[in-house]
Parts: structure tokens; C-alpha cells; sequence
């Protein structure tokens, strides 16, 4: 890990409970469920991957910095994410202005994406407008498919990204 | 004489095990004797050969081995002994005389002289660093038999001892041997006087610390680095004399450690810290903490934070032990306590900020020490956080400031955890934590810490008044009352909350919370658009199940809730508004019977004795309104129409039935039975709802009525095996159902409940049925199911017969079972009920609802082991050989059945035969088939690992199989596809990398397109399976 420590103290939120879509689910039915009856739901309605899912997908991302993860430390919120039917947009903001550990978190979320959305979706990631004194920078870097691509062939970003990435399955 | 000699040149020339053999049975029988022996290797001990003089010396000591230790006298020992010790001196004969010498050791003639013998010799003689590992093991083992047996010899020795023996044991470094020397060390270092040996004590066992040493793979010593640790470990805390020595060490091991290191380390100070003593602990207690603090503050993984915590605790507690008494009132103390207390509530000036959560765990961790710094930290911590919580500068942060003080209230609980008589120290700051509580709860944002700050306070013995208890409820009231929205985020918490004042006040809960809950129910249902009100109605209601499990809370629910239910299907004559939509008010009068059957479900499994009651008034009043639904007008027939209703009001029925005593049942059976058969209602029905006395009641007939037998069956299968059943004939009234079933019933509910009925009197009764069974076998069977001309729908409906009548049969092991499963392998080849029979077959043994012991079946243990072990073989054989295409269909279709019916223990040896099969079976077209056999391949992944996997020569077959059944356009039904993800997900676990890795590229590109998968459930199986595809490295 890097010798320096950008943010030794960060202020730590409790993360919202796990998205309340059973109640949401349930209730369009007429009939309360048993405990023990498994339902089929076999209908074809078609569920479209909304700003929900992603949220779900990058909030246990850990930060490289703290043993928590970025919905903790308010890195990464639902209402930052936009989906539009084949584009999505994440903004995250770092915990301090001149954290230098921004492209990795960014880098993070773009793997993460990059592993679990189907290809059709173009992914764009920025940092929180002015929440960072590089904010330009590391959008560029973020954005752009041959520096992504090249951090990737580094095989000690790679794993650092991959410590980050160790618990994403866990919600 | 001769013989002996004989035998003794055959073996120096031979060196085989019979001549050994032979000459211990003839000192065993007298033949000879161990002089004879000596005498005969006379030459060959002084022989000028070394190899001979080595041999010579081995063979004495292959037979002493096996002597049988009678013979070996206290005088041949005398003699012996010193033999050896001369043999050590010889670098030839050395390594058989240890052999011999730790025979003798062992022996109970051997005696106190001897071993200081034995010692001296091996001290004079023995140089450990010029044998090898085997014999340098003897060398301990010896001396560790001394140290058992003759330890006072060896204490009398005095300090020599020690000092040859330190000489003796440096420098060891094999593992093996290791283990036995830190064994001789510690007894050592207890028992004797090491005090000019200290140092070279202290160099020859520290310098083992930390244990690095990993065994090899396939170790075949079975000695582990914890054996090892744990062995030094018992020599490190040995003596207080190490203490200033080991101290420095372990504060340099702890620094620049590994993660490993770090670990050993503070488990090694937790347990040395003691022992050192207080005197120490005091003297480094600044180094000591400065040191684990940084283990506390910017843990490694929270393993090593959690020991780092536990061993803070045991040097506060060695620092603060021994003078506990002198602080017995006072609220003051010195020293580190105090400095590391005070520096944790500088740094939770910020509770917001990440530090504020260690530094809380290290206040905790204070708390379970001694009375006294317990009493001070709660001194310091309490108000600080009350103080800072009223800080009108601090508002925004009240709700991690909460969440720090509930986890404070539940450690100060704990802290005097089954220790009444301990005066509780949150007593003096109760009002105003519970002022702060209760402002805390108000607010969405911090309710939940509160929650749990509150049920720490409640939990705590003795600390809360009644009225304290009933402002609790009272302020919780407030949230349900406020909103719904609130209930919905916090709901679980604020039920257990309430929940366990129920356990301690019920009185509270039924005052104040249920009249609360019971209001919010509406009399009618919410039209089918008011979603938000029927899901708070829900959430009202499994409030209620929660909460109402105490017998006078449950009074209350089943008197509240039945009155409910009447005015929802029956309502008053003025409310009858026409209501055209009665849906609404069916699913809404089945979430409350819902309700009553998950409460009484709970108190069942908790064994209430209250349940039993509930056959005067609940069972009663729930035949009163289902039979009197029967007899309604359209809208009026809600209930007895809906066969949701009439299930859930039969599990009901079961629970109470199961309960009661034979003798109760006897008399209930009679009023049931007279309603079942003869239509007489009243001695089961009472309630309010007037049952018409001139229409007739007969379930078994009236189109109306039909749907009401769930409600019959339920209390017929719960009775016990000697109640007797009020009709004529047994036999012929079974019959009588079974006919009904196969003509009369209108659908699929009705016959399987009145097949259970078959099922669970056949299974107690079974002795009485022994012509009724025989008539099934020889005529019901060729009629029903054999007969190629009888409708498929009525062979269908013979066979399901039959496996419910197999069930009952199997689960007690009766001669008969087998030949019942036995007549279903004749229709496998059938076209029109092959695969029902197939079915039939493997479903036999599955668990049901109907069979268990709380229905007082009667069950054999192992009983679906039995059954597997028949019917497997036939099965496999059968799905390899068959010929026709459709019969091995059936066999493969039984053969998943059955699987997916018995637990995994019952076919997991037949694994690796099975796999070809179930890939095969994967090919039919039944998506429940493909259903059941991912299921089991998901079942014996478990506990695969990849050097033993069962799967892993079939795994590219598996991959390709699961990508095609985890494809919308190939797979269209969810559970499939998610099970198939879910399994290729764990493919990589359990297959070695070696084997698998060529299908990576392939299964990453493929998963690639799941990912869009319509539906939500199946992508997130998607994205972890191909996460973990990714991860896949060798």
C-alpha cells in the first residue's frame, strides 16, 4: 500500500438497509405469502436494469485506503447514478479534495462494470464536480478506453483493484 | 540353550523379523532367557567389527522391545541398564542402545537409580548435533520418560542437570522433536531451579518464537504449526523470570511482523501478561499500548484487532487485579486505564469520524475488566457522549453519537453478565441515557442505533423500573402510530425491541401496543389497487405474529383476530355493501388465518403448553365458519371456495390437534367422524354464524362442500396411532376414499388431501389393513393402473394413489413397501403414464407434510437409506441398458427424482457412477427434471474441494450444459437458469485450475450475455458466476 495516507480519519455513515424491493414486489399481489411456498413468478415481464441494480453492484466495492466499503464513506450513492436504456452514468465523490487514491477508486467501479453490465451499455464515470483539485484529470484518465485498458496490463494495479473488488458479491 | 544361539547367528545373518519373533516367544515360555541371549552375542559385543558389535546391540534391543515387560526383572534391568550406558560411548552401538534405553525407561521395574544412570550417560556421551533426527528423537523421548517418572532423580541432580541439558537440547531445529523438548522445557522451567540459567533458558526457547515452520503437504507426522505453537507457547509463560527478557521481543515481533506473527504474538502476550505479573505489566504498560493501539487503530483484518482488544483487556486486568479491593467505592484510578481512557475520549470528540469506532471497541473492551476501571470508563464515557448528544454544534451527528453509546450500554451489560449480585454500572447515568434514547427514537435517521442502545438497556438485569419499561413501550408506540414509513425501515428492530419487553412485561405490550396494532387492522379489505395499505396491513400482522407468542398475548390475537375474520366474511347486515370484487376480502381473510398458524406454529416449536387449549374455542370457531361459508350465497362462500383459505385453516387445525393427548383426540375423532360421515356438524362446529339445521352437511358429496376435506384431513393426521377411528370397516372406508378420489373429487387439492388421509391412517394403522393392502396388490393395481384401456387421467390418478400409500408403507419399513414400489417399474415402458410411475417412484421417499413425527406417524430411522439402496442399482441399471427410448427416459426420470427426494448421504457413494447419467438426464425436455438434477449436482459440490472432486473429468461437459440452460432464448424458466449460474459459479472452486482453465475465455464471453437477462434475480447469479470466473487464476 502507498506510504502515504490521504484521508487517515474519514467520517463513516451507516450504510441504508439492502433496497426495500420485497415490499415493492409483494405488494402487487393480493396474497401474503407463507413462509414456505415458493412462488414460480413465471411471468414475462421484463425487469430492465435500473439505477437501483447498479448501486447494488458497486457499493460493497471496498475503499483502498479503510477497511470500508465506498456507500460507507459516501463515495458512491444511488441518486449519483443515471441509466438510460444503453448508457450509464456513475459520479462518486472522494472523501477529500486531493485524494490521490481517486482514479483507483474510479478504476474500481469501471472493472466492476465492466465485468457484471452486458456490452450494450456505454459506461461513463466522473468524479462529483469540484469535489476534487484534478477533478479534469482523472475524468480523462476514467474515460479513456487505452489508459483503462493499459492500468489493466499492470499486474500490481490489477491486484490492488482486485483487494478492492474482494467483497462485491457479499450484498 | 542351543536353539537360542542358533537363532541368534541365523539373525546376524539374516536380519529378519521371525527370529526375532521367535526368540521373544521363548523367553515368553520360559525356553530361555535374556542371559542366555547375552551370553550368545558375547562375541558379537566385543567383537573388533563394528558392524557385528552394532547388530549384536540392535538384536538385544529388537527383542527387549517386544519382550513382554513381566520378564524384565528389577535384576536384569540393574543389569542392563549400565550395558547400555557403556554402548553410548561407542559411536557404532550408540543408536541401538538408545532404542534399548527408552524400552527400559518405560518400564515400571525401572528404577530411580538407574535413571540418574541413565542421565549421566547421556549427558557424558550423547552429542545431539552429531545423530540424526530419528535418534536424536529417542534422546528426548528418554529424557522426557524421566521427566515423567523419575523427576525427582532428576531433580536431585540440581543445576548440573539443567545446564547439561540446556547443552543438550540448543540447537534443535526438526519440528518432531521439538514438540518433545518444549514438553521437557516447561517442566523444567516449573519444577526446577533455573536461576542461573534464566538467559540461556530464556535463548533456548524464545528462539523458536514466532513458530514459522508450515508442514509439508501430505505431512506424514501429523504435526501442525498450532501443535507446535502451542507447545512453546506452554513454555513461554512458564516462568514470571522471563518476563523482562520476553517483553522487548514481543513488542519487536509485534511491530514488524506479518500478519501470522502479529497474531501468535498477541496470543502469546495474552497468555504470558498473567503470568509475568502485575509488577511488570505496570512497568511496560506505555510500551505495551502504544504498541497495540496501533493493532486497535489501523488493524491488519479484524482478527488481529479483535486479539489486540482481548489482550489490552488482560493487561488492564493484570495491571488492576490486585488492587481492586483498595478502589472498592471510588470512581478515581491511575495510570494506564486512565491514559488510554482519556485518549479515547479525545479522539471520540469526533464520533462521526472512523477512529471514533476503535476507539469505542477499546472503551468496551475496558469495561469487561476489573469492577473498578469498569466503573471509571463508564464514568468518563457516559456523560461524555450525553453531553456531546445535547451539543446543539453536534446535532448532525447525534446518530453515529448514538450508535457509540448503544454499543457502550450493550458491553456495560455484558460486563456484569451473569454477575447479579455486581452493582449495575450504568445505574447512576439510567435517566439521562434513557432522555437521550428517547429523544433518539424520534428521529428516522438515528432510530435504529437507538433501538439497540435501548434493548442493551432493557436487557440488563435489574437496571430498569415497570414504569421505565412502560415509557420505553410508550415512546416505540409513538413511532408505529406516527407512520408507516418508519415501521418500514425499522421494523424488525422495533419488533425485537418489543418482543423482548413482551418476555419480561408482558403486561405493557398488552396494554399499550396490541389495542394500538389491532386498530390498524381495517373490518374490510383494501381494494385491489390500495397497495401501500394491504402491505402496512401485512406489516401489522406479522407484527402481531411476533409479538403474540406469550400465552396471554396469544389469548388476546386469537380472540381479536377471529372476531376480525367473522365481521371480513360475514359482515353486518348494514355494511353489506354490494361487493363485486371479493378477492380482496378472501386473501385478506387468509393472511389473518395466516397469521394465527405462524404464531401458533412458533409456540408449537417452543412447546407452549397452552396450544392444547385452543381445541375448546379456535378449532371450533374455525369449522363453524367454514362449514356455514358452505352453506352461503355466492359471496358468502369465501371461504369454503378458496382452497388457500381451507388449507391454511387446516394447518391450524393440525397444530392444535397434534397437541392434545390420546384421550382428547379419542372424543374429538367421534364429533369428527360424525361430521365427516353423517353430516352431524355440532360437535365440532361452534361460533357464531347459525348453521342451517335443514340443509344437509356432507363433504364428501355436495359440490360446495367439496373443499372443505383439507379441513378433515388435517385433524385425521394429526391424531395419534391408538386412537381409534369411530367407523365399521377400516378397510372398506379407505376404499370408499380412494373411489372417491378416482370419480368424485373436482380437482387436484381435494384428491391430494383426501390421499394424505390414506396415507396417514395406513401408516398407523397398519396392522389392521393387511387385506386392504393385499386387495390393492393382487386387484386395485391391474385394474386401476395396469389396465392399458382405463383412461390415462384415471391411471394417473391410481398411480398418485399408490405412491401415497407406498409413502405410508416406507417410512416404517414394512415388508410389504418394497413390493409396492415394486408394480410401478411394470408401467415405466407405458406411453401414457410411464413418466408418472417414474415420478411416483423417486417420490417416494421424499419428506412430506403429512408423515412426521409431530403427526405421530409412525418412522423408522434410515428408512430412505433402505429405500436408495434398492431401488439406485435397479434404476442406474436400468437407465444404461433399457432399450427402448422412452422406458430409459423414465428411468432417468425416476432416477432424478429420487435424488432430488432423499438426502444427500443416501447416493453420494454412488457418485461418480451417477454423474453420466444425470448429464444425460439433463437432456429432457422437464424443466423441474434439469431443476432437480442442478440441484444435486449443487448439493454434492458442497464440501468438494479441487484436489478431490467427483465432477472434475466431466467439467467441460458441465460448463457446456449450464451456459446452455443459463440462456433465456435456450432455458425459458428462471429457477433453471439461476440454479445453472449458481453452479457454473462454483465450478471454479471446486474443479482444479489445471483442468478447467480452458473453458474460462469461453464461459467469460458466453456469461457476457446473460448479463442482459430479463430478469433481475437471474443476472445477479450472472455477475457473481463470471466474477468469480474472473478470479480464477491459477
Amino acid at each position: 500500500m502507498a506510504g502515504e495516507i490521504f484521508n487517515p480519519n474519514p467520517v463513516v455513515f451507516s450504510p441504508a438497509k439492502a433496497s426495500g424491493k420485497y415490499s415493492d414486489l409483494s405488494a402487487q399481489s393480493l396474497w401474503l405469502r407463507d413462509s414456505y411456498e415458493e412462488s414460480d413468478g413465471e411471468d414475462d415481464g421484463i425487469e430492465e436494469i435500473d439505477q437501483e441494480e447498479i448501486f447494488d453492484l458497486i457499493r460493497a466495492i471496498y475503499d483502498p485506503e479503510h477497511p470500508n466499503t465506498l456507500e460507507e464513506l459516501r463515495v458512491v450513492s444511488a441518486p449519483q447514478i443515471s441509466v438510460t436504456s444503453n448508457h450509464v452514468n456513475v459520479e462518486f465523490t472522494p472523501t477529500v479534495p486531493h485524494c490521490g487514491m481517486s482514479t483507483l477508486i474510479g478504476l474500481s467501479i469501471r472493472v466492476r462494470l465492466l465485468r457484471s453490465l452486458p456490452n450494450r451499455f456505454k459506461v461513463d464515470i466522473y468524479v462529483k464536480p469540484g469535489s476534487h483539485q484534478s477533478e479534469h484529470a482523472v475524468n480523462k484518465q476514467l474515460n479513456d478506453k487505452e489508459r483503462v485498458a493499459a492500468a489493466l496490463e499492470n499486474p500490481v494495479l490489477l491486484d490492488t483493484v482486485e483487494k478492492c473488488l474482494s467483497n462485491v458479491g457479499a450484498i | 540353550m542351543e536353539s537360542t544361539e542358533r537363532l541368534v547367528r541365523t539373525w546376524m545373518a539374516s536380519g529378519r523379523d521371525e527370529e526375532i519373533g521367535e526368540i521373544v516367544s521363548d523367553i515368553s515360555n520360559d525356553r530361555t532367557t535374556l542371559i542366555v541371549i547375552v551370553k550368545a552375542l558375547g562375541e558379537y559385543l566385543t567383537s573388533e567389527e563394528n558392524d557385528l558389535r552394532r547388530k549384536g546391540v540392535e538384536l538385544l534391543s529388537l527383542v527387549l522391545e517386544k519382550c513382554p515387560p513381566a520378564r524384565l526383572t528389577r535384576q536384569s534391568i540393574r543389569v542392563l541398564t549400565p550395558f547400555y550406558c557403556g554402548k553410548l560411548d561407542d559411536s557404532e552401538t550408540i543408536v541401538p542402545a538408545l532404542q534399548g534405553i527408552l524400552t527400559l525407561v518405560k518400564l515400571p521395574t525401572f528404577g530411580a537409580p538407574e535413571a540418574t544412570g541413565v542421565i549421566d550417560a547421556l549427558f557424558l556421551y550423547v552429542k545431539t548435533k552429531s545423530l540424526v533426527q530419528s535418534v536424536r528423537f529417542n534422546v528426548y523421548s528418554i529424557i522426557d520418560s524421566l521427566m515423567a517418572r523419575h523427576r525427582d532423580a532428576l531433580k536431585a541432580l540440581g543445576k548440573k542437570f539443567v545446564g547439561n541439558y540446556i547443552a543438550l537440547a540448543e540447537g534443535e531445529k526438526d519440528p518432531r522433536n521439538l514438540v518433545v523438548a518444549f514438553a521437557i522445557a516447561r517442566v523444567i522451567l516449573i519444577e526446577f531451579d533455573i536461576s542461573e540459567y534464566v538467559e540461556s533458558l530464556f535463548n533456548i526457547t524464545f528462539c523458536y518464537f514466532p513458530i514459522t515452520f508450515r508442514p509439508p503437504p501430505n505431512d506424514p507426522y501429523g504435526i501442525s504449526s498450532d501443535d507446535l505453537r502451542a507447545a512453546l507457547r506452554q513454555c513461554l509463560c512458564a516462568t514470571p523470570l522471563f518476563g523482562p527478557l520476553a517483553i522487548p521481543v514481543f513488542l519487536e515481533k509485534l511491530t514488524a511482523g506479518s500478519r501470522a506473527t502479529k497474531k501468535d504474538t498477541l496470543q502469546a502476550l495474552a497468555t504470558c501478561l498473567p503470568i509475568f505479573g502485575s509488577a511488570l505489566a505496570r512497568a511496560t504498560a506505555r510500551k505495551l499500548w502504544s504498541a497495540l493501539k496501533l493493532e486497535i487503530f489501523q488493524p491488519m483484518d479484524s482478527n488481529i484487532e479483535e486479539e489486540a482488544l482481548k489482550t489490552t483487556q488482560i493487561l488492564v486486568k493484570t495491571i488492576y487485579h490486585e488492587e481492586e479491593a483498595a478502589h472498592e467505592h471510588s470512581e478515581d484510578i491511575a495510570g494506564l486505564a486512565r491514559d488510554a481512557c482519556e485518549e479515547c475520549i479525545q479522539i471520540l470528540r469526533e464520533p462521526e469520524k472512523s477512529m471514533a469506532k476503535p476507539a469505542t471497541k477499546v472503551i468496551c473492551a475496558f469495561m469487561a475488566t476489573t469492577p473498578s476501571v469498569s466503573r471509571y470508563t463508564v464514568s468518563l464515557a457516559v456523560p461524555h457522549f450525553v453531553k456531546l448528544f445535547l451539543n446543539p454544534d453536534e446535532a448532525a451527528n447525534r446518530a453515529p453519537i448514538l450508535h457509540l453509546l448503544s454499543d457502550i450500554v450493550n458491553a456495560a451489560r455484558d460486563s456484569v453478565a451473569g454477575n447479579v449480585a455486581e452493582d449495575v454500572p450504568l445505574m447512576p447515568y439510567k435517566d439521562e441515557v434513557l432522555g437521550v434514547f428517547s429523544v433518539g427514537l424520534k428521529a428516522s435517521s438515528s432510530r435504529l442505533p437507538t433501538l439497540s442502545g435501548l434493548k442493551g438497556l432493557i436487557t440488563t438485569k435489574t437496571l430498569l423500573s415497570d414504569e421505565e419499561l412502560g415509557f420505553i413501550v410508550h415512546n416505540v408506540d409513538e413511532i408505529i402510530e406516527g407512520g408507516t414509513d418508519a415501521l418500514e425501515e425499522s421494523s424488525d428492530e422495533i419488533l425485537d425491541l418489543l418482543t423482548t419487553i413482551a418476555s419480561i412485561a408482558p403486561h405493557h405490550i398488552e396494554e399499550q401496543t396490541l389495542p394500538l396494532l389491532f386498530r390498524m387492522l381495517p373490518d374490510v379489505a383494501f381494494s385491489r389497487d390500495a397497495i401501500k395499505e394491504r402491505a402496512n396491513c401485512w406489516r401489522t400482522l406479522s407484527a402481531l405474529q411476533t409479538l403474540c407468542v406469550q400465552p396471554e398475548l396469544f389469548e388476546t390475537l386469537v380472540i381479536r383476530l377471529t372476531t376480525k375474520l367473522d365481521l371480513v366474511c360475514f359482515p353486518a347486515n348494514g355494511a353489506r355493501v354490494e361487493i363485486v370484487d371479493t378477492e380482496p376480502n378472501a386473501a385478506y381473510a387468509h393472511s389473518i388465518l395466516t397469521t394465527i398458524s405462524n404464531t401458533l406454529s412458533t409456540k408449537v416449536e417452543k412447546s407452549h403448553p397452552d396450544v392444547g387449549k385452543y381445541i375448546e374455542r379456535l378449532v371450533p370457531h374455525i369449522y363453524n365458519l367454514f362449514i356455514f361459508s358452505a352453506f352461503g350465497s355466492d359471496e358468502q362462500r369465501l371461504l369454503a371456495s378458496d382452497l388457500r383459505l381451507v388449507h391454511v385453516a387446516g394447518k391450524i387445525i393440525s397444530l392444535v390437534v397434534q397437541t392434545l393427548p390420546p384421550q382428547r383426540q379419542t372424543t374429538f375423532s367421534i364429533e369428527l367422524f360424525k361430521a365427516l360421515l353423517d353430516g352431524q356438524v355440532k360437535g365440532v362446529s361452534q361460533g357464531h354464524q347459525k348453521i342451517p339445521s335443514d340443509r344437509k352437511f356432507d363433504v364428501l358429496n355436495e359440490t360446495t362442500q367439496k373443499n372443505l376435506l383439507p379441513l378433515f384431513t388435517a385433524a385425521i393426521t394429526s391424531l395419534h396411532k391408538e386412537v381409534p377411528l369411530p367407523v365399521v370397516d377400516l378397510g372398506r372406508f379407505l376404499d370408499s376414499i380412494l373411489t372417491w378420489t378416482l370419480l368424485q373429487a373436482d380437482n387436484g387439492p381435494q384428491r391430494t388431501s383426501a390421499l394424505q388421509m390414506v396415507s396417514s391412517i395406513v401408516n398407523k394403522k397398519v396392522d389392521e389393513l393387511s387385506s386392504f393392502l393385499s386387495d390393492k396388490l393382487d386387484v386395485y393395481w391391474p385394474q386401476e393402473v395396469g389396465d392399458v384401456t382405463r383412461p390415462a387421467e384415471s391411471r394417473h390418478r391410481a398411480i398418485q394413489s399408490w405412491l401415497w400409500m407406498s409413502k405410508a408403507l416406507i417410512v416404517r419399513n414394512h415388508p410389504l413397501a418394497l413390493s409396492f414400489s415394486e408394480r410401478l417399474f411394470q408401467v415405466f415402458d407405458d406411453e401414457a403414464v410411464g413418466w408418472d410411475a417414474a415420478k411416483a417412484c423417486g417420490e417416494i421417499p421424499g419428506t412430506d407434510t403429512i408423515l412426521t413425527k409431530r403427526n405421530h406417524a409412525v418412522i423408522k430411522i434410515l428408512y430412505s437409506q433402505k429405500y436408495v439402496n434398492t431401488i439406485l442399482p435397479r434404476l442406474m441399471e436400468g437407465a444404461k441398458s433399457s432399450s427402448k427410448s422412452n422406458e430409459q427416459a423414465a428411468y432417468l426420470v425416476a432416477l432424478t427424482s429420487l435424488i432430488k427426494s432423499t438426502p444427500k448421504g443416501t447416493y453420494v457413494h454412488e457418485m461418480p457412477l451417477l454423474i453420466p447419467l444425470l448429464l444425460q438426464s439433463l437432456d429432457l425436455p422437464d424443466a423441474n427434471i434439469r431443476c432437480n438434477v442442478i440441484g444435486t449436482f449443487l448439493a454434492v459440490a458442497e464440501g468438494e474441494t479441487p484436489s478431490k472432486s467427483l465432477v472434475s473429468e466431466h467439467s467441460s461437459t458441465l460448463v457446456t450444459s449450464m451456459l446452455k440452460n443459463s440462456m433465456v432464448s435456450e432455458m425459458p424458466t428462471t429457477k433453471v437458469r439461476v440454479f445453472a449460474l449458481q453452479y457454473l459459479g462454483l465450478l471454479p472452486n471446486i474443479v482444479r485450475y489445471d483442468v478447467l482453465h480452458p473453458q474460462k475465455p469461453l464461459v467469460l464471453r458466453e456469461l457476457a450475455k446473460v448479463l442482459d437477462d430479463p430478469k433481475r434475480t437471474v443476472r445477479k447469479e450472472a455477475v457473481n458466476a463470471r466474477t468469480n470466473w474472473f478470479k480464477y487464476n491459477g
